[in-house]
């Protein structure tokens, strides 16, 4: 199937995108049509595919089926032509560690121009980053910067930014993402991974989540952040308190029920979660839960109870 | 770009010195040496060996700076070199897993392999080229007339031997994840192949026969290379080039 391109169009759209490492399939055949001028978490746990999913987007990974375009151009061959139009931040950081940061920078930015070193070297002064000492100095976090100065700079219409966000502290994590924002503002397109959805999901319009290599969903933010709300969980004292309430609560309407040890899950199809809340609490006869967890969900917790995948 | 070509700069230029330092001792060395050349034909041991010193000595400063500077200094150095540039060239990236910051740059992986291949390459044979055009000048310190020319073809087949070398090891960096290892192999075989030169018996199994003074002696003497020996390393080297780039090809972060 051919993917849809027109020039500039600062979308990444791919068609039936598979890789396969031997008899393992680490990606199977998926189709994506982002952007423009968003920002696309693309969540999964480790091993989900993620990283797979991106090389191959860039052609650092050949494809073994289907087709993909980004910013109106084809990956072909090595994917030489899309690269020039997107930039990328790996996720495995390793870097030259005999290079100071700025000659690190500059190795990063070539093919980039002089403007795109301008800006990554005020990015880097922006994130305090010495660039004068030897990569090999730099902690974890400040190479993670290096990197995301190196893949912010360029002025292209995609970037790709694989676990972007990973091991940055909290404060210099919402720098990134506002940094992001204004830049998706301007028009850029930008696909983020990440294996936590509490790091990205305020910073995404939209979010595409892989399980074992397979997109398994893909969802606006919005409607991600509101099923969570819908989400309801209480901690009670012993298996036999919450096998009580557990029959109780299958009776009622449109609560779709998970039951974990002594904890008890409840997703609401719709409805206010509180007033679901005040209803079995003031039910009489049912035992008081030690605990309770509302609209607070980790990945983890968001693939369990949402999308029904287990393992992640 | 401009640091890499300074790193390179830097190899070659330290090779270079290595090789003029090794080149001046051993010219500067030539006056005692043809004074006592029947004594030490008397002390080499082993035919092939006391061949070498005989060939040598009948051609004069010229056999002596051949067998010195090529046969010893370019073989020697320049093998060494050429096993350690070529070793890192993709394994290296690989150990340390920049591999893939590599890759996604904006240029054709042909475009990356061959920028990184004439580097290295230049590296081992700028220096040889080099040294080999001050021979004629260091010689005239030892009252010893030579002209530039028979000199730098020499170099030439010199290069292209090497220039085999270099791209051997390279395919096999382009295949492999550990530079060391590749970079003591390549020089292990060196070494056996070397050894193998000298074993009278096997001395025509040994690719250093592609480069000794007889070699350099007859391009001496005819004033040209070799087409029948440089023709085939050129080959050889383009072959092995077009392996690295098919494995490259192949290479995932």
């Amino acid at each position: 199937m051919e993917t849809p391109r027109a020039p500039n169009d600062r979308r990444i759209v791919a068609r039936g995108l598979t890789r396969r490492f031997g008899d393992k399939v680490a990606l199977h055949p998926t189709d994506l049509d982002l952007g423009p001028g968003r920002i696309i978490g693309l969540l999964g746990p480790n091993g989900s595919g993620k990283s797979t999913l991106l090389r191959s987007l860039l052609g650092l990974v050949r494809p073994d089926a289907g087709s993909a375009s980004i910013d109106g151009v084809r990956l072909r061959g090595d994917g030489t032509a899309v690269r020039r139009r997107v930039t990328y931040a790996p996720g495995e950081i390793a870097l030259h560690g005999e290079r100071t940061g700025r000659d690190q920078l500059d190795w990063l930015l070539r093919g980039r121009g002089p403007d795109a070193r301008r800006k990554a070297t005020a990015i880097a002064a922006d994130f305090a980053l010495p660039l004068a000492k030897r990569v090999r100095t730099y902690s974890h976090g400040m190479k993670r910067q290096l990197l995301l100065a190196a893949a912010l700079a360029p002025d292209v219409g995609v970037r790709i930014l694989d676990e972007a966000t990973e091991g940055l502290d909290p404060t210099r994590r919402g720098e990134v993402l506002q940094r992001l924002a204004e830049d998706a503002a301007r028009g850029t397109t930008i696909l983020l991974s990440s294996h936590h959805l509490s790091e990205v999901d305020r910073a995404c319009d939209a979010l595409v989540f892989l399980a074992d290599g397979r997109k398994i969903a893909e969802d606006s933010a919005a409607a991600v952040a509101e099923r969570a709300r819908r989400l309801v969980r209480m901690t009670f004292g012993d298996e036999a308190e919450t096998a009580q309430v557990a029959a109780r609560l299958a009776t009622f309407p449109g609560a779709q029920l998970r039951v974990d040890g002594t904890r008890v899950s409840v997703r609401l199809d719709a409805g206010d979660p509180h007033a679901f809340l005040a209803s079995v609490l003031s039910s009489p006869g049912l035992p008081r839960p030690r605990a309770i967890a509302l609209g607070e969900l980790s990945l983890a917790e968001l693939y369990r109870e949402v999308y029904g995948v287990e393992g992640c | 770009m401009r640091r890499e070509l300074r790193a390179v700069l830097v190899r070659a230029l330290a090779y270079g010195l290595v090789l003029e330092l090794m080149l001046v001792a051993a010219v500067l060395y030539w006056p005692q040496f043809r004074d006592n050349v029947p004594a030490i034909l008397r002390l080499v041991p082993g035919k092939v060996m006391g061949g070498m010193v005989a060939a040598m000595a009948s051609k004069g400063a010229q056999g002596y700076v051949i067998f010195q500077h090529f046969f010893k200094g370019c073989h020697l150095l320049g093998g060494a070199a050429a096993a350690m540039f070529a070793a890192s060239a993709v394994a290296g990236e690989v150990h340390r897993g920049t591999l893939e910051i590599w890759l996604a740059l904006p240029f054709s992986r042909l475009r990356l392999l061959s920028e990184r291949y004439v580097a290295g390459l230049l590296a081992v044979v700028v220096p040889i080229v080099a040294t080999s055009a001050s021979i004629p000048w260091l010689l005239s310190f030892v009252k010893e007339d030579a002209s530039v020319g028979p000199w730098f073809t020499a170099s030439l087949h010199e290069s292209t031997f090497l220039a085999a070398l270099y791209s051997a090891t390279f395919l096999v960096s382009a295949l492999g994840s550990h530079p060391t290892a590749i970079a003591f192999g390549a020089l292990l075989v060196m070494v056996l192949e070397f050894a193998l030169y000298l074993v009278m018996e096997a001395t025509h199994a040994s690719f250093y026969r592609l480069a000794d003074i007889e070699d350099f002696t007859r391009i001496f003497d005819r004033g040209a290379l070799d087409p029948g020996v440089i023709l085939p390393l050129a080959a050889f080297s383009l072959l092995c080039f077009a392996g690295a780039q098919l494995a490259f090809a192949r290479r995932v972060p």
